[in-house]
Parts: structure tokens; C-alpha cells; sequence
């Protein structure tokens, strides 16, 4: 089949960093442009954003840019302190600046209705300028705090709605404004204020070792069996 | 008599899988649906953040069971992505090949069970029966008929057995003759029309406001395929374009379209195949070893710090993408990912569908939410 | 026509003449439902008018007789010891209940009641060999397997039995699956009676019984041959159809009573859809009725032997109604809406188990089969040969011909329909309910009507009083019968160019790339 080339990848990033560039240059959302690094090393537009520039943000993209789907909100937990496994010496993943990070994968379709009774067929070799598809990775950075909020685009786009449902119910992060926020994979009738993947709450189990030689974990030693009492 | 609400699930034979559809109805219409998902919450993405990259792959067999190559064929991606690994060009071929009998394997089980739904019970044996055939195929690929481990992060596992290409070959012509017998027990029927035309009717750029992709927004009239827009693998290579139906009323695309576009879907993947195995490098009747420089690469164990990667991929039912997030440092850091997030399609089309779904009656109810083809393996992760 | 002496000999009355009276008063005299009774009259001659033989007339006490009254005797003795056997064997069952259900879990309801008399040594898919004695099985069965293997004969069935851990139901020579409704039938004796807490019990409890003896009743007066039957009331139809409409209120009352979602949705879409249909079904009825003249199943088959036409071949479109109507009537697919299973789980049986669900079960089948054998009896002559007058007539041929007895017709005829049921169920996907009733009220009831309009004129301006139409009165029904074959093929064909020219019509794969592109119009 015809695929989108990489030259017409590689203009439509460009152009696209550039006019978010522009746009919001103030507000402190920066746009790069990025590679993936593997495969046919594709590039894509990743953005840095402010938390609470974000609905404006989404705004420009859906209705300016043409940004018409969303794929997916990741949420990411970055303790200050963090023990891998029990036992090791933590390490530090987060920072006072970074201690939660929402990641917002968008795509640029391109698609409208076709008129009925006809279908579209797209040529991708033929496609220019607004109408190349575009992968957008967004950022939401958040410092170390107990209780992250983040504006919601539920509004914006349909799909956010459960994806933003499903990023509090496992991380427990905010969305202000999202309508009926529900449990959707947990138990609905889950204690509030547990969202397991949290990096507070441990794995079980490790490794595979753990797992089929001491499912009860009889070996394990206690957290804190090497301090002095 | 008065609105009542039913509950349809967890146990129910129209749901595919196990999850819970109230619906609330007034007389035979149905005014109002909650969907609940989460019956098989298996926590697999905090799973893997204590597995390596190797080991993630056969969790992901197990996201989506009905379709398991491309789940973990989806995750592999993601997972180069992120290590920055190569990957030798039989070794796409061969990715290629299984994906799309995967494919053509999944869309088989839907129209087994999309059947029943409406009423024909024949046709679920059919598409079993013709099942076998691709997954027999596929255990001679990846060693078990459900859940592979076949792709590794750079490369294959191992390359097509001695024979593949030829019985692959012969299946496909017998089950295209076969695909055409249900096409005619299906599309002749008025009983089938009947139940499927004008029912479930959606709009293409409903459809990907919401979060929909795949059969079914093509099914709108629109082609709209990851395989192009955003190129992975070898697919400028085969013979074969996306298949797309005409949306047929004013309202938008109904179920009979998404049917319509799955059975031509199976036939492309099937050219596909052939066509692959016409120009897969190094022939389809050479059988490389394992580790060998032509279908695997070694990769590096871990990414740098703070590296990501992510990768959408066309999955049976729609683009799914796997984000990675992690690096750095040593066993335990680097070799684990931080953090693995997926994202199924059919999380986002239940809740799209159970809206879709009001408004028309309690019969349609497994007609539509069947035509959509739910998985809820990959629902619930 | 055919000489009475050699018309079925398995008739019990001597003459067999169209008029109403004559047949009336010989079926009343001569019906006796306890078989094998009265086999004296007064005047001394034997007339036996047991279920299997007749005197023909001019024997008189002779080997025929000698042989008619043993046979007879000896079939009620076999009758009277298999009910005392086997209410022992019910007895047992039930004591036993808990031994045999863990059994049949562990071992599968056919392969336990196998396992009764076939010790299991360790194979589980019955072979033939294994019933052999003295331990030869086992290497009669090597032996058979090796040179299978060696001759390259692999069946696939015998590992699929296997896998199923199945008996011999493919065996052709055993019966094959003849024993499947026995072994179902066991296991439902088995299990347990569920009374859900708060259902309605003396509804829920009724419920079945009324389904289950109505339909029984039906099979009562429904005639199998030329005086098989256990009740001739004088307006048979009117009757059988009075109890054909019992059933759709106990279905209601099944789904009500349940107090389950699931089942009063079935029981309602039941009441509605059976209501909807019992109106075009009495009305072709009453059609086949006005062209025989007669409201008594037994008097209608005659008349379709009397006037040498099958009804089909005067109405078509009767029988093709009838034949709908009643597919719905006892709700199997396409039109089961009532107990779809995708979406109600059973429907209206939901709550049910056990025998209770056994026997409604067993009362869908018993329904569909009162149903194919009065589409045999209404338009398909009955118990009648086809072409009984023609062949009739060709000597010895015609003589073993005509001597085949009326049964053997009948249950052929209502086969071949439960054959066309059981071919439409595997066809055709479900319709959903308001599918259903609109078909019902907007084309079969307006059909119906037509169908009796022209059934009147046939009886009306055709019937002759002898037979349809001048001449030997096969021109009128050869006519009719051509005109509707070819408008049932205009019609089933004519549908798709139209259906496709309506509906934007779908392309196999998109057209040429380049044909309509964004960005450029």
C-alpha cells in the first residue's frame, strides 16, 4: 500500500513546531520536533506544557490545527524516593519540580464525513500541508504534591473521557472539571484515595523467582530488618 | 409499563468476554446504558514495571486474546522505539505475515460470535472450523495456538519452518472460496439485512472525536489506516490497501457496513500474505536459525535515561499504542521500563457504543455492540 | 378410482367414501381408545380395531384372524411389562438421583448410560470390539487399528468421539444418536427443581403443566393413519387449535411468574408475537377448511383424496403461510425472538430447570411436530399415497403400493416438513420482535385474508361437487400451481437488484487510488 513519506512527515513536523512555537512562546509551551528511533524513524511533535496552559493549548490544536483525536493520557508517578525492590537502596526518580507527569498522545487525522452515499478515499501521496497525519506527544509536568490537578479537555474530546477516568483511577490524579469521574477498572467500591499505580504501592511480586518459589513469600525479609533498633 | 433497568453481564452469552452493560428500558427501547468494565483487571501495566523487555511480551499475548500477535507486535514496536534496536528485513516479512493472519484469525472469531448474536448459529462452526486453518499456521509460527511469544524486540523469534509458504499458500485459496460461501449465506439473506442495515448508525468524525479507530471508522467511508499514515513495517512493500465501506444513510455508517468491512478486510490481509510471501528477502522456502543475522538483531538491554518510546499500531480492532516510559542505570532501572501505559480501542468504543446504543431496541443491543467487535482482554488489561 | 378392497388394508373402515355422514358414523362406532378390547362384536365376526391390523371383509375366522388377535395380544403384553419395567427403572432413578447425576458429571449422559451394560476397561469412545467376550476385545481392537493404519484409512471421527468422550453415536449400524434424548432426558430427571424465592410458586409451578398437556392433548386427535387416532370430536381443527392457544398462556405465565427481567421480557414479546401470528394461521386454516368443507381433520384428508388434489396445489400460498405462521407458533428460529439467547439468556424458561425445563423443552419439539404433521394432514394429503389413484391402477405394483399403510405417508410427509423446519433454523439469523409483528400484522394477516377470499371462489365457482374444474379436475390446480411457482421465483429473485439499487450499495475494495482526494476537488 502508499504510505505517508518521509518528507511529508518531515514538513508537516516542521511546520507544525513552528506555528506552536509561535503561538505560544510566552505562555512557556515549547514545541520540538522529535525522532523515533527505530523503524523507519518517523518524527513526531513533542510539546512541554504548563499544566494550566493545557486547556488553551488543546483548544488551538482540536479547532486550529485540526487535531481531531485523541489516543491516550498517561499518568507517571515520580516519588522523591523510591525503593525498587524491597530491600535495595532507593533511588530517586522524581525531583521537587517533577513529581507527576501526564503524558497526552493526540493524533491528526485528517478525516471528515464523507457525503452520503460516497466514500473517501484518501491517497496518501497526495496528501499536503494540514491534511498529513501527525503524531503529538504533549507533556504536563507537575511538581512533588499530594494532590495533582489537571484542567480536563473532556470537553474538547470525547475520547478523553474515559481516558481521563482511568488515569485517576489508577493514579489518582485530578481532572478539574471532568464530569462523572467513576472507578472504571478498579472495584467500584475501592477506598477512596486508592490508586495502585502509585509507585507506593509495591509489586508483589519481583521476578518470576518470587512468584513460583515463594508465593507466600516466606523467604523475604522484612524492610526494615538490616536497621539498627 | 415503567422504565426498568437491566442488567446485562457479567455472565451473559452476548457479551464477548466478561463485563456488565445496564440498560435501561422502557418497554422494548432502550433510554439509557452504563457500561462496567473491569471484571478481568489483571494490573499488567504495574506488572511490567518489574519485567525486562523480553519478558513483557508474552503479557501482552494475553491483553487481547482473540488477537495476540499484533498486541505483542504492538508492544515490540514501542519497545524498539525506546531501545533504539534494528530490526533485519526478513524479520518484517515475517512480522508482517503473522500480523495479518492474525488478523484474518481475529476477524474469523468476530464473525463467530457476531453471528450467533443475530441469530445463525451455522456460521459460528464455519468460522471455527476456518479458524483452524490460520491457526494452525500460526503454531507452526510461534509454537501454540493462542498466545505466541513470536516477535522479540529485534527480530523474530524464529524464521517461517520449511513448508510454511506452501501450505500457507493452499489455506488461503480454500478459505477465500470459503469467505465467499458466507458472504452469499450472509448478504443474501433478507432475515440478516434486515437486523443489520439501519441499526447502530455512526458518524466518521463522531466516531474519531470519541476515540474510535480501525474497521469500524473505516466502515464510515473514510480509509483511515495507521499501516499508512503513520508507516511501520513493510506495508509499502505488499500488495494490499485498507479496506472501506460506504457509510449508507445520512446518519452515518450501520452495522451492516462493519461487517461488510471486515470481510473485505480478511480478503486484503490475505493478498497481503501472498504478496508477502512472494518478496519476503531471501525466499520463502529458506529457513534461517535462530539468532541468525537475518530475522534477529541482539538489541541493546537498556535505554538511555529518561528515554521514551511509543508506537500506534493497527490492531484488529482499531490503533492501539503502548507508551514506555524509563531508562538509565542499572539492572532493575534500565532494564524494566518505568512506566507502561496501553491504550486498548476497546476501552474507548464500549462507552462510545453504549451511547450509540439508545434508542433503539433490546434485540439490537447484541447486534451492535457485536458489530464493533468488543474484546475485553484488552478492555480491562 | 381405486377398489375398496385394495385401499389400505390398515383402514379401519370398510368404506371409504367423501361424504361427511358415512365416515362419521363408522369412525364413532368403531373407535374404541383401549386397543385390543373389543374384538368380538355381536354378530360373532371379529372385528379387530386395534391399532395395527383390520379384518378385511370377507375373511371369516381364519389363519388372518388367528394370527391379527395373537399379535395383538402379544404387543399388549409387551406394552403392560415395559410401563411396569420401567416405572421400576423411574423409581430408581429418582431414589438414585444423586449417585447417577455425580456419574453422568464425571462420565457425560450418554457414556454413563453406556457404561451400564459395557464394562469401561479403559476405552472411552466405544468401538464394536469392545462388547466382545472373553477379553478379545482389546486385541481385536489392535488388530483392527493396525490394519487401518496400514491401509491408510484415518477417520477423524473416532478421535473426535474420543475427544467428546462420546459412545457410538456415529456408528450408522448402532443408531446413531438415538440415544441422545434418552440420555438428555435422564439427566433433566436428575437435577433439581429450583423455585426461585420470589416467584410467584403456584403460577411458576403451573405453568409447564399447562405448556406440556396441552401440547400432549394435540397429539391426542391428530390422525396417524386411517383410524389411528384417540379422539375424532366432530370440529377436530377447531378444537386443536383451541389448545394450540393454551400454550402462549402459560408461556406468559412462565415469564411472569419468574420474577426475572430476563423473562418477562421473553414472555412478553411470546404473548405478543403467538397473538400476532394465531390470526393469520386460524384464517389460512379456516381457508383449508372452506375448501374441503369440513371442520374435522379426518374429513379433510379424505375430501383431498375424494376430489384427487392436494390442497397445496389449490392454495400454495395456504401452505406457504401455514407454514410461516407455524414456525412462528412454536418460536423457532428465525423467529425464537422470545428465547433469543444472545440477549435473554433463555427467555421466558430462564428460571426453569430440570425436568420442568425438560418437559417445555420437549413441548417445543412435541409442537413443532403437531405442527409438521397437520401441514401434512391440511394440504398434503395426509395419510394418503401420492398418487394413489394412478398407481393404483398399475396391477401388483400398485397393489404393494397402496398397501403401504397410512403411517408410514404421514410420518414421511411431517419428516420432511420438521426437515424444511430444522433447515430454516440452521439458515437463518433471528428477527428482531417488532420485525416480527410487523411482518405478522402488515403482510401475513392482509395474505391470509387474500388466501381465503380465493379459497371461497375455488369452493365456490370451481368445486363441482366432485372434483376442481371440468374434466378429471387437474387443469385448475396444475394452473394454480404453475403461476405461484413462477411468482414465488420472480419474486424471490427480483429482490437483491432492487435491494442493492436502494441501498448505497457497498464497493469490494476502494476504487483506484486517486479518484477522490483531499486537497484536491
Amino acid at each position: 500500500m502508499q504510505i505517508i513519506s518521509s518528507e511529508q512527515n518531515l514538513s508537516a513536523v516542521k511546520v507544525a513546531v513552528e506555528e506552536t512555537n509561535k503561538r505560544f512562546e510566552e505562555a512557556g509551551i515549547t514545541a520540538e520536533s522529535c525522532q523515533h528511533r527505530s523503524g523507519r524513524k518517523y518524527s513526531f511533535v513533542h510539546i512541554n506544557c504548563p499544566p494550566n496552559h493545557w486547556v488553551s493549548l488543546a483548544k488551538w490544536l482540536r479547532f486550529e490545527q485540526g487535531v481531531d483525536y485523541l489516543s491516550m493520557i498517561t499518568g507517571i508517578h515520580f516519588p522523591l524516593e523510591f525503593e525498587f525492590f524491597s530491600g535495595q537502596p532507593g533511588y530517586n526518580p522524581g525531583t521537587p519540580e517533577k513529581g507527576w507527569e501526564v503524558i497526552v498522545h493526540l493524533t491528526r487525522k485528517g478525516i471528515k464525513n464523507p457525503k452520503v452515499g460516497e466514500q473517501t478515499i484518501i491517497n496518501p501521496t497526495k496528501l499536503t500541508g494540514m491534511d498529513i497525519p501527525l503524531e503529538y506527544q504533549i507533556s504536563l509536568v507537575l511538581p512533588q504534591t499530594d494532590e495533582p490537578i489537571i484542567p480536563s479537555v473532556q470537553s474538547i474530546w470525547d475520547g478523553a473521557d474515559w481516558n481521563e477516568k482511568e488515569t485517576w483511577d489508577l493514579l489518582g490524579i485530578e481532572f478539574e472539571g471532568h464530569k462523572n469521574m467513576m472507578r472504571v477498572l478498579n472495584p467500584h467500591d475501592s477506598p477512596p484515595g486508592f490508586h495502585p499505580l502509585q509507585k507506593q504501592h509495591k509489586i508483589r511480586y519481583h521476578n518470576h523467582n518470587e512468584m513460583y518459589d515463594d508465593a507466600q513469600g516466606f523467604m523475604r525479609k522484612p524492610l526494615d530488618s538490616d536497621k539498627k533498633k | 409499563m415503567a422504565e426498568m433497568w437491566i442488567t446485562m453481564g457479567p455472565q451473559h452469552p452476548m457479551t464477548h468476554g466478561l463485563w456488565t452493560l445496564r440498560v435501561k428500558v422502557d418497554g422494548e427501547t432502550v433510554v439509557d446504558t452504563v457500561p462496567e468494565l473491569g471484571y478481568i483487571h489483571r494490573g499488567v501495566e504495574k506488572i511490567c514495571e518489574a519485567r525486562n523487555f523480553t519478558q513483557i511480551t508474552p503479557y501482552c499475548d494475553r491483553l487481547c486474546y482473540a488477537s495476540a500477535m499484533t498486541w505483542a507486535q504492538s508492544y515490540i514496536y514501542a519497545a524498539e522505539d525506546m531501545l533504539g534496536a534494528e530490526v533485519p528485513e526478513r524479520a518484517e516479512y515475517i512480522r508482517l505475515i503473522a500480523v495479518e493472519m492474525q488478523r484474518i484469525a481475529s476477524h474469523l472469531m468476530w464473525l463467530g460470535a457476531y453471528c450467533p448474536d443475530v441469530g445463525n448459529l451455522t456460521v459460528f462452526v464455519w468460522c471455527l472450523r476456518d479458524r483452524e486453518l490460520f491457526l494452525d499456521l500460526l503454531q507452526e509460527l510461534g509454537g501454540s495456538r493462542m498466545h505466541y511469544n513470536f516477535p522479540r524486540v529485534g527480530g523474530v523469534k524464529r524464521d517461517l519452518p520449511i513448508g510454511f509458504a506452501v501450505r500457507a499458500r493452499a489455506k488461503i485459496e480454500m478459505f477465500l472460496k470459503r469467505l465467499h460461501e458466507y458472504e452469499m449465506l450472509l448478504d443474501e439473506s433478507t432475515i440478516f439485512l434486515v437486523r443489520t442495515q439501519g441499526v447502530g448508525a455512526c458518524k466518521a468524525e463522531d466516531m474519531i472525536n470519541a476515540g474510535v479507530t480501525g474497521p469500524n471508522v473505516r466502515a464510515a467511508g473514510v480509509n483511515y489506516d495507521v499501516r499508512w499514515a503513520h508507516p511501520y513495517s513493510v506495508y509499502d512493500q505488499v500488495d494490499g490497501v485498507a479496506s472501506v465501506e460506504k457509510a449508507s444513510s445520512n446518519e452515518g455508517s450501520d452495522c451492516y457496513d462493519r461487517y461488510r468491512v471486515r470481510m473485505t478486510e480478511m480478503i486484503e490481509s490475505c493478498n497481503m500474505i501472498i504478496s508477502a510471501l512472494d518478496s519476503i528477502p531471501g525466499g520463502d522456502e529458506t529457513h534461517y536459525n535462530k539468532k541468525d543475522e537475518m530475522i534477529y538483531i541482539k538489541p541493546p538491554i537498556r535505554a538511555p535515561a529518561g528515554q521514551n518510546g511509543f508506537h500506534h499500531f493497527e490492531d484488529s480492532r482499531g490503533e492501539s499504542t503502548f507508551y514506555l516510559a524509563g531508562g538509565g542505570g542499572k539492572k532493575g532501572r534500565g532494564e524494566f521500563p518505568y512506566r507502561m501505559s496501553i491504550r486498548s480501542p476497546m476501552f474507548i468504543t464500549i462507552p462510545y457504543v453504549a451511547k450509540t446504543m439508545i434508542g433503539y431496541k433490546v434485540a439490537d443491543i447484541p447486534a451492535i455492540m457485536g458489530s464493533f467487535d468488543p474484546c475485553i482482554g484488552e478492555t480491562d488489561r | 378410482m381405486a377398489d375398496d378392497a385394495k385401499y389400505d388394508w390398515l383402514n379401519v373402515n370398510k368404506a371409504i367414501d367423501s361424504s361427511a355422514t358415512d365416515l362419521h358414523s363408522i369412525a364413532f362406532n368403531s373407535i374404541d381408545v383401549n386397543a385390543g378390547t373389543s374384538l368380538c362384536t355381536a354378530e360373532g365376526t371379529v372385528k379387530a380395531n386395534t391399532i395395527f391390523f383390520d379384518t378385511i371383509p370377507n375373511c371369516t375366522g381364519d389363519v388372518f384372524e388367528i394370527f391379527t388377535t395373537s399379535v395383538v395380544t402379544f404387543t399388549m403384553c409387551v406394552i403392560i411389562f415395559t410401563i411396569i419395567m420401567l416405572s421400576q427403572f423411574i423409581t430408581v432413578i429418582w431414589t438414585e438421583r444423586k449417585l447417577i447425576a455425580r456419574f453422568m458429571d464425571r462420565r457425560g449422559a450418554t457414556t454413563s448410560m453406556r457404561s451400564l451394560w459395557v464394562g469401561e476397561n479403559g476405552v472411552t469412545a466405544g468401538e464394536w470390539w469392545t462388547l466382545l467376550p472373553f477379553g478379545l476385545g482389546a486385541p481385536a481392537g489392535w488388530i483392527v487399528n493396525t490394519l487401518n493404519r496400514v491401509a491408510g484409512n484415518k477417520s477423524d471421527k473416532a478421535t473426535v468421539n474420543r475427544v467428546n468422550n462420546r459412545s457410538w453415536h456415529g456408528v450408522w449400524y448402532l443408531f446413531p444418536g438415538f440415544f441422545q434424548g434418552l440420555g438428555d432426558g435422564m439427566k433433566f430427571l436428575t437435577k433439581e427443581h429450583m423455585v426461585p424465592s420470589k416467584a410467584d410458586k403456584l403460577i411458576y409451578e403451573l405453568a409447564p403443566f399447562l405448556i406440556i398437556s396441552s401440547t400432549v392433548m394435540i397429539l391426542g386427535f391428530l390422525p396417524f393413519g386411517s383410524g389411528i387416532y384417540a379422539a375424532d370430536p366432530e370440529m377436530s381443527v377447531l378444537f386443536a387449535f383451541a389448545i394450540f392457544g393454551i400454550a402462549p398462556l402459560g408461556v406468559f405465565f412462565a415469564g411472569w411468574s419468574s420474577n426475572n427481567k430476563y423473562s418477562l421480557l421473553g414472555g412478553i414479546r411470546s404473548a405478543a408475537q403467538l397473538t400476532a401470528y394465531e390470526i393469520p394461521l386460524l384464517i389460512t386454516i379456516l381457508s383449508v377448511c372452506v375448501l374441503s368443507g369440513s371442520l374435522n381433520i379426518i374429513e379433510i384428508i379424505d375430501f383431498q383424496y375424494g376430489s384427487g388434489v392436494w390442497n397445496f396445489f389449490l392454495i400454495p400460498l395456504g401452505s406457504l403461510l401455514f407454514l410461516v405462521t407455524m414456525i412462528a407458533e412454536v418460536e423457532r428460529i428465525p423467529f425464537d425472538m422470545p428465547e433469543a439467547e444472545a440477549e435473554l439468556v433463555e427467555g421466558w424458561w430462564t428460571e426453569y430447570g430440570g425436568m420442568r425445563w425438560g418437559l417445555l423443552f420437549a413441548s417445543e419439539y412435541l409442537r413443532c411436530y403437531a405442527a409438521c404433521i397437520l401441514m401434512a394432514h391440511f394440504f398434503f394429503g395426509g395419510y394418503h399415497a401420492p398418487f394413489a389413484n394412478f398407481i393404483g391402477d398399475l396391477g401388483v405394483f400398485g397393489d404393494a403400493y397402496l398397501a403401504i399403510p397410512g403411517i408410514v405417508w404421514v410420518l414421511l410427509k411431517a419428516w420432511f416438513f420438521f426437515a424444511i423446519f430444522v433447515w430454516v433454523r440452521a439458515a437463518f439469523p433471528r428477527i428482531r420482535t417488532d420485525q416480527i409483528l410487523e411482518l405478522g400484522w402488515k403482510y401475513l394477516l392482509p395474505l391470509s385474508l387474500i388466501n381465503l377470499a380465493f379459497a371461497f371462489i375455488l369452493r365456490l365457482y370451481v368445486f363441482d361437487g366432485n372434483t376442481w374444474g371440468p374434466g378429471s379436475g387437474m387443469i385448475i390446480p396444475a394452473v394454480i400451481t404453475i403461476v405461484s411457482l413462477i411468482l414465488f421465483v420472480v419474486l424471490s429473485v427480483d429482490e437483491d437488484p432492487d435491494w442493492e439499487g436502494q441501498r448505497m450499495s457497498h464497493t469490494r475494495t476502494m476504487t483506484p487510488a486517486g479518484t477522490h482526494t483531499i486537497g484536491e476537488d
